[in-house]
């Protein structure tokens, strides 16, 4: 395919792309230097980095800082062994199997803010987890500033388990019976066939989800919201502290809250920037 | 081979059994919330079976009148998805089935432009409309795009193809509110140009749109699917690129040695074996597009779509009761339902491709 012929190809996706894409986050940028009221738009004033010293400075952006990065490192590890385990359950499954994946995809395809409303219910006033803890340990159970971290941790956990399972499980599929065979002959048993058959397998899916996920979990906005509100501000993640400072009613400030996007998307490079260069590296590769 | 014995056959099943109720937990909960009368809900012992059960949450949520018989509503539901399964199953038989197909897109059109005639339905049949509108044109024009690059991206040898690539990349991993909070400002500012120099109350013979006298961005539809079909965009060409790759160059030489022009060879050849890829593609693009909160929020005050509709009319302000609650959170999860039913075979290998080549 010769040059003109791609560009014929690919100019409406990169048109978007670039409208939409590359020029507002150059906005973002920008509107990250600017005091911006949000009832106020048409007065935009420089004040170079005076958003960036006020955020640092700022206690709920720490917390929310520290929110999210223990958050992102229990519910990343316990999704991707959990979805491992249950993937290699599924593959053992003959009959069945379908209505097992139906049931178990649910919690990753269902409307976010919904998973987290339905969860929730469960811990409401009259919910049946909330009746049960209170059968158990004779208090009764309110969600408040203390446990609502777990409650959101664990129903983080809930609602991306499925991913993980479902691409382990494909990544499951495309392993060569031969190789397995060969292993039972050599009389591996399950532990060392897991560890030097299936895991190699795996090797690469390993590390798409482990950074899809930390992505994913990184950004969650979501399911958090929908637990805390604009209250729990300890609870908050990255993204729900950037949309309140931005958009709450009256004290919505937008400059600030553009200086806090670039401040995530800086924290999100650092992760990403070694495996787009490698991703960079393997398209090159590919075309030699 | 693998050995199963009938010992650990039934701890296999026990403990995916544990799993799946871990999993479906809350949506049962949800859903018998729904068909409850409110004394039981707010009884203190939860009721958990022999209970009366009733669809008055359902109508609250969605209809006016408050003495309709539902069961007439459900019967409604049920002959329409009667006739589509009937013609969807008829185009799966016969050998050029897109007529059935659009048939059934047919039926469902009428049958939810004549419901509000039937029943007076609330606002949130608008909403359901909103949503169903967003997703629809958000995959036609993405899917659309998306093909064209990721055909492009999969055969093109040059570096602007890998720098393309990389920076999509980059972009998928980008929070919402990096692009949210300047599709805002940027749409305002449009918005206030509009009115100020008169543009927007301007009448456009061409595009005059029933219902809509001044053209603005914010709080349309519009702005919305703009917004997705963007944020999508990199998601799209790498799923399709993935599924390109594994079709041999050589069958569309082989057409274009026969006189077809490229373009030619990919409408003709390329695109009929490309179903799969596109239903699953289209899967995907179709979640992101019915569940999305942010953006709905921030860029559409007052045309919610459900998501967003539901978080705001069940918070704690509210008059809404805890079994319309749930009522509306069955109502938004059943359709994703059946549509990943029908569709489980693509849903799985459509992530299986996209991750091996992620």
């Amino acid at each position: 395919m010769n040059r003109r012929t791609f560009w014929g190809f690919t100019v409406p996706s990169v048109a978007v792309m670039l409208l939409l894409m590359v020029f507002p986050l150059l906005t973002t940028v920008w509107l990250g230097f600017q005091k911006l009221l949000l009832r106020d738009l048409n007065n935009p004033e420089w004040i170079g980095f005076d958003n960036y010293r006020d955020l640092l400075s700022d206690p709920e952006f720490w917390a929310a800082f520290r929110f999210t990065m223990v958050f992102v490192a229990i519910v990343v590890p316990v999704t991707m062994v959990m979805g491992l385990c249950t993937a290699l359950l599924l593959d053992r499954v003959g009959r069945g199997r379908s209505i097992y994946l139906a049931a178990l995809l649910l919690p990753f395809i269902v409307t976010p803010v919904v998973g987290s409303l339905v969860y929730k219910d469960l811990f409401e006033r009259g919910g049946l987890l909330a009746w049960l803890w209170e059968v158990i340990t004779d208090n009764p159970f309110a969600v408040n500033s203390g446990n609502v971290k777990w409650l959101i941790i664990i129903q983080a956990i809930w609602n991306v388990m499925p991913f993980a399972m479902i691409t382990f499980f494909a990544g499951l599929q495309t392993l060569p019976e031969e190789r397995v065979e060969a292993a039972a002959i050599d009389g591996a048993n399950f532990w060392r066939n897991l560890w030097h058959v299936t895991l190699p397998h795996l090797r690469v899916l390993i590390l798409f989800v482990g950074l899809i996920t930390i992505m994913d979990m990184y950004r969650v906005y979501d399911q958090v919201f929908v637990w805390t509100g604009n209250r729990f501000t300890d609870a908050h993640t990255l993204q729900v502290y950037n949309v309140r400072i931005a958009t709450a009613f009256d004290i919505g400030r937008l400059g600030k809250g553009n200086a806090m996007a670039v401040l995530t998307v800086i924290g999100i490079f650092v992760v990403l920037v070694p495996f787009l260069w490698r991703s960079y590296k393997d398209q090159i590769a590919e075309r030699v | 081979m693998k050995r199963t014995t009938p010992l650990s056959r039934f701890g296999l099943h026990a403990t995916l059994a544990v799993l799946v109720v871990w999993s479906v937990l809350p949506f049962l909960w949800t859903f018998q919330t729904s068909i409850k009368f409110t004394r039981d809900v707010a009884a203190k012992e939860p009721v958990l079976w022999g209970y009366e059960t009733t669809a008055n949450a359902y109508r609250a949520f969605w209809l006016d009148a408050d003495d309709v018989n539902m069961w007439s509503v459900l019967l409604y539901i049920a002959v329409v998805a009667a006739i589509c399964v009937a013609l969807g199953q008829t185009g799966r038989r016969v050998r050029h089935g897109w007529p059935w197909f659009a048939a059934v897109a047919l039926v469902i059109f009428a049958a939810l432009w004549r419901f509000p005639k039937i029943w007076e339905a609330n606002d949130e049949y608008d909403f359901l409309i909103n949503s169903i509108v967003v997703t629809v044109l958000t995959m036609i024009i993405s899917l659309s795009i998306g093909l064209l690059a990721g055909y492009g991206l999969a055969r093109y040898t040059g570096i602007s193809g890998a720098v393309i690539l990389i920076i999509a990349l980059g972009f998928r991993a980008l929070p919402r509110t990096a692009f949210v909070l300047p599709y805002f400002f940027g749409a305002k500012e449009i918005d206030d140009w509009l009115t100020r120099t008169g543009v927007g109350s301007w009448d456009f013979p061409l595009i005059d749109f029933p219902g809509i006298d001044t053209l603005q961005i914010l709080d349309t539809r519009l702005a919305i699917v703009l917004a997705l079909v963007a944020v999508n965009q990199p998601f799209t060409i790498w799923m399709f690129r993935s599924f390109f790759m594994e079709v041999p160059k050589e069958i569309e030489e082989a057409a274009m040695m026969d006189g077809a022009t490229r373009l030619q060879a990919f409408r003709k050849v390329i695109i009929p074996m490309m179903w799969p890829a596109i239903i699953a593609t289209g899967l995907f693009t179709m979640l992101l597009a019915y569940n999305e909160y942010l953006f709905v929020r921030v860029l559409a005050p007052t045309e919610w779509t459900l998501p967003v509709a539901i978080v705001s009319l069940t918070g704690g302000e509210s008059s809404r009761t805890i079994t319309e609650a749930a009522a509306a959170s069955v109502s938004i999860t059943l359709p994703i339902v059946v549509v990943i039913i029908l569709f489980q075979k693509h849903l799985v290998k459509g992530l299986g491709a996209g991750a091996v080549k992620g």
